[in-house]
């Protein structure tokens, strides 16, 4: 107790439809390494935005060095010694480190005995030193847009160390890091405990939590499953307590009726914007009335498989096949004339266009057809209102001004009502789902699963990318597991448990 | 703060407010000159009737001898046209996504060649007008399309592309006037042919000398057609996605690089009809190295009339008739002609208001929804950025969204 750097008392958090954080009680000693596992919406993030001032609890108590901490705000966590490492950094590009490392606090000297001028020779000095002692060898002259990824994330850690935080979360530090660079950054976590800096790690990743962790905390659907001791618990153990639960949603799925191969892919690569290869050399195909679910830790490739199908990514190799025709370099329309349809993930960047009203949107892949146009070029509205009426009807997609109203106004569920509506009209012969469900409550999530199984039973051959195992366990006839752009292992769903699914999403070979 | 205000329900209304927000960004610029006109001492009725008696829509006490109101107000349709096309240019490059600054380069460029070629032949008037149209919106067609074209292959900012083409075509175009065809006197530019001018000058009708502008028939006719080819057809709903949001119209099959590059095409199609009718019809003569302030003109225009053709209409209008009125009003207020300048920089400056004012608007009435609503999470984003362009806070918001949601994304 007495030793208690944070403390969390009974901490519960809500949202409207979820709750994130469910009567949580834990305690972080001085000086250990604690790890914070879990899937993706078990928690992790608003605990740590809690700990971090950006979110308060709803009910409970948070204390920080023996202080029961009210009115709490990042800037009061960094004060009181709590430094965050972001998943995604926080850095302005064409400053030098050094001046990203002081941002917010600039050492001021008084030129000529007036003149108040930033002075960082002596802010670099100090940063050098700061650098060996933890072993972070940076140059602090050089700017960030120069610097690697792993450098990039050495300054953040810097900037911690720089305002003299004793407290550092690391969110999900190694998603972005290469195998040598993960191995790096943990031998720099383990310098930061010798010394004396309390560290907490967000992490799925199970054997990093295995090789640096003093213990560990499991959350699971927003409630603490359990706190071990890292030594004496095994990756698979901890797996079964990250994954096992009941199932949420019951789902009435009939037996599939397969039919001909619809889609085929075949030793995909594609490269991101970086050039890095992120899909490497991936095969697989669906037929006809299959759901074909890739599961997968966000950001092993699996959203890039879906734009190069689509044709928003260029593929670098390999083919893709829709009903025997190659579509590997067709532009986005013929493929979509050709028989694509696609839920994308980020529902408001490239689903929607905010906006625009209802109307447009859900003409958005057709407009330029008959009856919408005519063959001259010409707009048909009438056209436009009697097809989203229609549409808003059959898909129930609530509004404040019926068809003509501007998109953004609706609710997200509403929104991706939308989409699937527009998308599922397109009567294609391949649907690609991406993370439908994500941010949706219970009723609409298995209103969504209802509507992939219709068009499953109408023969459809379904591609479905999803980050949540109980969804792709309810919905898969068969399941492609991607880690680090390899497709691990494709299975029927039915020769796959949850937690095989769990170990080879987190790259854990089949026989340990 | 979030008591119900009169105001903002008015002004909140989303059916009307392409037409309620411009008129209160107008009516709270003309309190802003009256303001300023009462601080120098004088009437700022007066100076307001000046300005319309100035533009010839309001007569005059007295006038010269063989000129009338009529003068006037041909003068000024005539000095509308090119404020008209310069206007309507940047609502397509603003609507596509795409700002347009080079309107002025633009115009030069069309007026140059137009001049060139035309302006000095014998041709008769029947094939010299149309070919200052054509030639006029060939040069800028081509001059803004190259602009698209570096956007969408190489990424290079529109913005400072244009700016960097005005210069050029600015001090090409001066040399070639300056070596080849300047008047001595005038240091302009020699006359044009009347057959190629676009502006039939000093007609006489019942003792009032007019001059006939061709130009503004076709500026009404242009505005016209970019509303229907907005509104009403396949190319404008897919420059209106793109400009919107560019991502989801890649995601829904439209060529993003086609449709940008035939959008700043028609864009500078129409800044070559603004150069036509300026060049060869109001003044009928170029001066060389001179980049013409219409062209930053029309950019507040085109905000003022909300990016919307038809609002663009009026606001040129408006716009027009502050330029064609100063001078008179100056002289019969008794102020100097800057000051009239400071009344039309302050209505332009009101008039870029717009945007914030419907961004305050809509965003109170936000607040008053959420709170009848108990504190529901905002999942509508009131902040509206204009195209292009993206809040910091809207970013914020999203990404606090995304937490909200529940999903802490790995």
């Amino acid at each position: 107790m007495k030793d208690a750097m944070i403390s969390i008392r009974n901490v519960t958090k809500r949202f409207p439809g979820i709750v994130a954080n469910d009567n949580i009680s834990l305690e972080i000693r001085k000086g250990e390494i604690f790890a914070l596992l879990g899937e993706n919406g078990a928690g992790k993030s608003v605990l740590m935005s809690m700990i971090f001032g950006l979110y308060e609890p709803d009910e409970g108590d948070i204390w920080i060095k023996g202080q029961r901490v009210t009115d709490y705000s990042p800037r009061q966590a960094a004060r009181m010694g709590v430094g965050m490492v972001h998943q995604h950094f926080k850095l302005v590009e064409n400053y030098t480190i050094a001046q990203n490392i002081v941002l917010g606090m600039e050492p001021v000297k008084k030129t000529l005995g007036f003149l108040p001028l930033v002075n960082l020779t002596e802010s670099e000095k100090e940063i050098e030193a700061l650098s060996h002692r933890y072993k972070l060898d940076v140059n602090p002259r050089a700017r960030i847009e120069q610097v690697n990824v792993a450098t990039r994330q050495k300054v953040e850690i810097l900037k911690m160390l720089y305002r003299e935080a004793d407290i550092l979360i690391f969110d999900e530090p190694t998603a972005i890091l290469t195998p040598q660079e993960i191995e790096y950054l943990l031998e720099i976590i383990r310098e930061l405990r010798e010394n004396g800096k309390t560290i907490i790690l967000v992490s799925h990743k199970l054997e990093e939590i295995k090789e640096v962790a003093d213990r560990c905390a499991i959350l699971n659907r927003g409630r603490l499953v359990d706190i071990r001791d890292v030594a004496t618990t095994s990756t698979r153990e901890m797996a079964n307590l990250m994954v096992g639960r009941e199932v949420m949603l019951e789902v009435n799925k009939p037996a599939p009726a397969f039919g001909e191969v619809v889609l085929e892919v075949e030793n995909l690569r594609v490269k991101n914007q970086d050039q890095v290869e992120v899909v490497k050399g991936v095969s697989f195909q669906i037929r006809g009335g299959e759901i074909f679910a890739i599961a997968g830790v966000s950001g092993n490739g699996q959203a890039e498989i879906a734009e190069a199908i689509t044709g928003l990514k260029p593929v670098t190799d390999g083919t893709i096949r829709l009903n025997q025709v190659e579509i590997t370099h067709y532009p986005v329309r013929q493929r979509n004339l050709e028989g694509i349809a696609y839920i994308p993930e980020d529902r408001q960047a490239y689903g929607l266009i905010l906006e625009d009203p209802i109307t447009d949107n859900l003409a958005l892949k057709r407009y330029f057809q008959e009856p919408f146009s005519t063959p001259g070029g010409k707009l048909r509205p009438e056209a436009f209102v009697s097809y989203a009426r229609r549409l808003i009807d059959t898909y129930d997609i609530r509004s404040n001004r019926g068809e003509a109203s501007i998109t953004r106004s609706l609710s997200g569920g509403n929104q991706q009502k939308m989409i699937i509506a527009r998308e599922i009209e397109q009567d294609t012969p391949l649907i690609i789902f991406v993370q439908p469900t994500r941010g949706l409550d219970v009723g609409a999530i298995e209103n969504t699963w209802q509507q992939i199984l219709r068009e499953r039973e109408k023969g459809k051959a379904i591609l479905l990318i999803s980050l949540e195992l109980d969804e792709i366990m309810a919905l898969a006839d068969t399941i492609g597991v991607i880690y680090n752009g390899e497709m691990l292992e494709i299975q029927p769903a039915s020769a796959l448990t949850a937690m095989e699914i769990g170990a080879y999403m987190m790259g854990v070979k089949e026989h340990e | 703060m979030n008591k119900k205000n009169p105001l903002t329900a008015f002004l909140g209304n989303e059916k009307w407010q392409w037409l309620s927000i411009p008129v209160f960004a107008v009516v709270l610029s003309i309190v802003a000159g009256s303001v300023v006109m009462l601080l120098m001492g004088k009437n700022p009725l007066a100076a307001y009737v000046g300005i319309l008696q100035g533009a010839g829509l309001v007569p005059k006490p007295n006038y010269a001898g063989g000129t009338g109101m009529l003068t006037d107000f041909t003068s000024f349709l005539d000095a509308l046209a090119p404020m008209i096309f310069a206007a309507l240019a940047v609502t397509v490059g603003f609507r596509a996504g795409l700002f347009n600054i080079g309107i002025a380069g633009q115009m030069l460029l069309a007026g140059f060649f137009a001049t060139l070629l035309v302006g000095y032949s014998d041709l008769p008037w029947y094939l010299a007008k149309p070919l200052v149209l054509i030639i006029a919106v060939t040069a800028g067609a081509l001059a803004a399309g190259l602009v698209g074209y570096l956007k969408h292959r190489f990424n290079i900012s529109e913005v400072v592309s244009t700016i960097m083409m005005n210069y050029i075509i600015a001090y090409v175009t001066s040399y070639y006037i300056k070596s080849y065809f300047v008047n001595p006197v005038s240091r302009q530019s020699e006359y044009i042919q009347p057959a190629a001018s676009l502006t039939l000058k000093n007609l006489r009708v019942g003792g009032v000398r007019i001059d006939v502008s061709i130009g503004i028939v076709l500026a009404v006719a242009a505005a016209l057609l970019v509303y229907y080819l907005l509104y009403k057809t396949r190319l404008g709903f897919e420059i209106k996605a793109v400009g919107a949001n560019k991502q989801a119209a890649e995601y829904a099959g439209i060529h993003i690089g086609k449709t940008t590059v035939t959008a700043m095409m028609i864009s500078g199609g129409l800044a070559g009809l603004a150069g036509a009718t300026f060049y060869l019809g109001h003044y009928a003569s170029m001066q060389p190295g001179v980049l013409a302030g219409l062209g930053y003109d029309a950019i507040a225009t085109s905000l003022l009339g909300n990016n919307h053709p038809l609002g663009v209409l009026l606001a040129s209008v408006l716009i027009t008739t502050l330029d064609k009125g100063a001078t008179y009003m100056s002289s019969k207020v008794g102020v100097v002609r800057e000051i009239s300048g400071v009344i039309t920089s302050l209505i332009l400056l009101f008039s870029a208001t717009g945007t914030y004012i419907r961004y305050r608007v809509n965003r109170q009435r936000q607040e008053q929804k959420e709170q009848q609503e108990h504190r529901e999470p905002p999942e509508e984003q009131s902040a509206s950025p204009a195209p292009g362009e993206v809040s910091a806070q809207q970013v914020e918001k999203s990404r606090e969204a995304n937490l909200k949601e529940g999903g802490d994304e790995a």
